[in-house]
């Protein structure tokens, strides 16, 4: 059974990037969330085996998503999705819970590395 | 995945954000001391820098980013909201906008915002105090293990190093202590967690562990965190005691140390580098017998070779600042003959690079260095009559970048003479009389045609026939680019770009027809097939449109003059990357990635210069280096 994925970001494109990133390497995309609030209400419903998170979004950014997400599961597993120059956010993001990070802009193989670590 | 999808994608989010900044700029100026519109511009300008991160469109990225950490100044009240800053960041919009539509006309290649760029860093240069330099490592170390709890298992040292291309290696350090969390008691980190996120943080610290899990246990765990190069347990991670008073800034790492003859060494370095051709053959003959005890054991031999050569290589590395040292004297001594003012800063002297590697790379620096005093920098007079300071300056930069060492000669003198060098090449046959002006490439090449000196008159240290040519050919013999940039009046920058490593490196095969060559991992960014779909025609040569980005092609077979039959109806593109210049280079046919070994190559006469040496493949047949360089 191929593995659960819930994709957040604000960009539509990144978001299609990273979902056909992960759909052509065998994950099913079950969801997508475009701010925080919509990522942990998701991530409720769905149960998803990963979560790739983006930093930057409106309404409850990425960091407060994964404190809220691993406060009700302490087990999930978060990929976070950085950009250049927010190393403080990344490891603010990995304190709260985040269990690892690709740096924008990645290539496909280095996401695909850092989700099978997360997965273990 | 289709290239287009994501331009359009990129074209269609990236309006929609530059539109919501529009309105937010417009509210911002009616309301200054709101955060709201600041935010929601902050987070559209990073959204808008990691979609053209994504898509490689460089010059949107870094418009995006600078305007980016100013509006994080303006959010965190060191920059004010007036109309001035409010007329600059719609100047960034609207030129970010343009950017857009020129994505949209598929012609990004050639975006440039310097102007708005330049006034971003005014402002942002004024409210930001300079970086404080990165605080000293901490080399003075707890050595001697904590005490054992009662009970407990006896701590043991570790030592960690990050991969050297790894990003944000601080944050990845970090998740390998975590890791290391898990399984015992973590005490004497160095240098401290605190510190792994500044500047000078290498990807190397150590720590004592105490935990009953064997040592290759704890290697596995930690290594398993991802973009770890390395991981020692034991004795040999124990930092020697370091002398009280040893300046920490010398970045002296004092370790259990023994003098070893170099000779034993480059020994040691050419026997890895043939095992490094038999594992490969062992590895294909197991690539026959998937499921049998070859293949188990060729994946053993496989992990085993590459820790050797790891360790060879490690133990060959040598800070630059062994040769550099003598730099300063040299160019001291030019100055004061020919009678001019320079300093000589250099920067980045502790980066490491391999032994051998670093005896080729001193004579041709000296060289950059010489010529930038004896051409470049003008005397204390002319300096003085255009403005400048008396004394010129001269920097050389040694610096990491992915897998490659990266050298800078900067001056700031009068800058090569294009002019003048474009009417002598025209005199010497060179290049043709139609050509009005030379750019940096064509400058470049032009220089490094053999015997080709500029100097107006003989001094001792040119005018003898001995130039650029001669550093251009030194550096492209070590699998290595040179990059010139010169701008009249202001100054010139070479750009040396190299492996990290001489002898072996990572390499893809490639085929064309019967015969097969080689490209330098290193140079490779990405590889694409070439079809219709992705062909366009640019000035008449074929081009391959690559996620929006338009790149030359140049075809394998040409280069090499193979007979045009059988040529196969798909075919792959490897693009090559060097420095910020793209090239498709089209093949018949891609055989994978392979370690390695260069044998020393001396071109036969008549021969096209896009060979940088050659090797061996597994199989016992001789393959040639392609030079990607040349070939950009």
């Amino acid at each position: 059974m191929s593995h659960t994925v819930l994709v957040c970001d604000d960009a539509i494109f990144m978001r299609t990037m990273i979902g056909d990133i992960l759909s052509q390497a065998g994950f099913e995309v079950v969801g997508e969330a475009e701010t925080g609030v919509q990522a942990v209400e998701k991530y409720g419903q769905l149960k998803p085996d990963l979560v790739t998170m983006d930093i930057v979004m409106p309404d409850m950014g990425g960091i407060d998503a994964v404190r809220e997400i691993c406060k009700s599961d302490p087990d999930a597993k978060i990929l976070m999705c950085s950009a250049m120059g927010q190393q403080a956010l990344v490891v603010e993001a990995i304190q709260a819970g985040a269990k690892d990070f690709v740096v924008k802009p990645f290539q496909p193989s280095r996401v695909l590395e850092a989700v099978q670590r997360v997965l273990g | 995945m289709d290239p287009a999808r994501y331009a359009a994608l990129f074209v269609s989010e990236g309006r929609e954000h530059l539109g919501t900044c529009n309105q937010l700029l417009r509210e911002l100026a009616d309301h200054p001391d709101s955060t709201e519109p600041v935010s929601g511009l902050f987070r559209a300008m990073h959204t808008l820098k990691g979609m053209a991160a994504m898509m490689g469109y460089a010059a949107i990225t870094d418009l995006a980013h600078r305007t980016e950490n100013l509006l994080e100044l303006v959010r965190g009240k060191k920059v004010t909201a007036d109309r001035a800053l409010v007329e600059l960041l719609s100047e960034a919009v609207d030129a970010l906008d343009a950017g857009v539509d020129e994505v949209a006309a598929g012609r990004e290649a050639g975006l440039s915002f310097g102007e708005v760029t330049g006034r971003i860093d005014l402002v942002a240069g004024a409210a930001e105090p300079a970086a404080e330099a990165p605080s000293a490592m901490v080399t003075a170390g707890p050595s001697v293990a904590p005490p054992r709890k009662r009970g407990g298992p006896r701590p043991q040292a570790v030592l960690v190093r990050i991969a050297a291309d790894a990003p944000m290696p601080g944050v990845r350090a970090l998740l390998v202590l975590q890791q290391a969390r898990t399984l015992g008691d973590v005490e004497g980190v160095q240098p401290a967690e605190a510190s792994f996120q500044q500047a000078g943080f290498r990807g190397e610290f150590r720590f004592w562990l105490a935990s009953r899990r064997a040592a290759s246990t704890i290697i596995k765990t930690l290594s398993a965190t991802g973009e770890v190069a390395s991981v020692t347990v034991g004795e040999e991670a124990v930092p020697e005691e370091v002398a009280s008073g040893e300046s920490a800034a010398s970045g002296s790492r004092v370790q259990h140390l023994i003098r070893v003859d170099r000779r034993r060494l480059d020994a040691l370095m050419n026997h890895v580098g043939e095992l490094v051709v038999a594992r490969n053959r062992l590895l294909e003959l197991a690539a026959d017998e998937p499921d049998s005890e070859l293949a188990a054991l060729g994946g053993r031999i496989n992990r085993l070779v590459a820790d050797i050569q790891n360790e060879v290589i490690a133990a060959r590395l040598t800070p630059v600042w062994q040769v550099f040292d003598r730099f300063p004297r040299a160019v001291r001594d030019l100055a004061r003959d020919l009678g001019k003012q320079v300093a000589l800063s250099m920067e980045g002297t502790d980066i490491e690079v391999d032994r051998s590697m670093l005896d080729e790379i001193g004579d041709p620096l000296l060289h950059l260095l010489r010529n930038a005093v004896d051409h470049g920098i003008e005397t204390p007079a002319a300096r003085r009559a255009a403005g400048k300071a008396e004394e010129g300056r001269i920097t050389l930069r040694g610096r990491r970048e992915r897998n490659r060492v990266v050298f800078d000669v900067l001056d700031d003198g009068a800058g090569i003479d294009r002019a003048a060098i474009l009417k002598k090449a025209q005199a010497a046959g060179v290049v043709g009389d139609d050509v009005d002006t030379l750019d940096d490439d064509a400058l470049l090449r032009v220089l490094g045609r053999a015997g080709f000196s500029t100097a107006e008159r003989v001094t001792s240290v040119s005018g003898r026939g001995v130039g650029i040519d001669v550093v251009l050919t030194r550096i492209r013999s070590l699998g290595g680019s040179v990059e010139l940039h010169t701008v009249a009046g202001s100054g010139t920058h070479f750009t040396l770009r190299l492996p990290l490593t001489l002898v072996i490196f990572r390499a893809l095969v490639a085929r064309v027809g019967g015969e097969r060559y080689v490209v330098p991992m290193a140079f490779v960014s990405e590889t694409v097939h070439f079809s219709e779909a992705s062909h366009a025609d640019l000035d008449g040569r074929p081009s391959l449109v690559l996620r929006g980005d338009v790149l030359p092609t140049i075809d394998l077979r040409e280069v090499v003059a193979y007979p045009e039959n059988h040529v196969p109806a798909r075919r792959p593109c490897i693009v090559l990357e060097v420095g910020d210049r793209r090239t498709a280079l089209v093949v018949d046919a891609l055989l994978g990635q392979r370690e390695i070994v260069v044998e020393q190559f001396e071109a036969p006469h008549g021969m096209p210069l896009v060979f940088s040496g050659a090797t061996i493949l597994a199989d016992g047949a001789p393959a040639l280096i392609l030079d990607a360089a040349s070939l950009c």
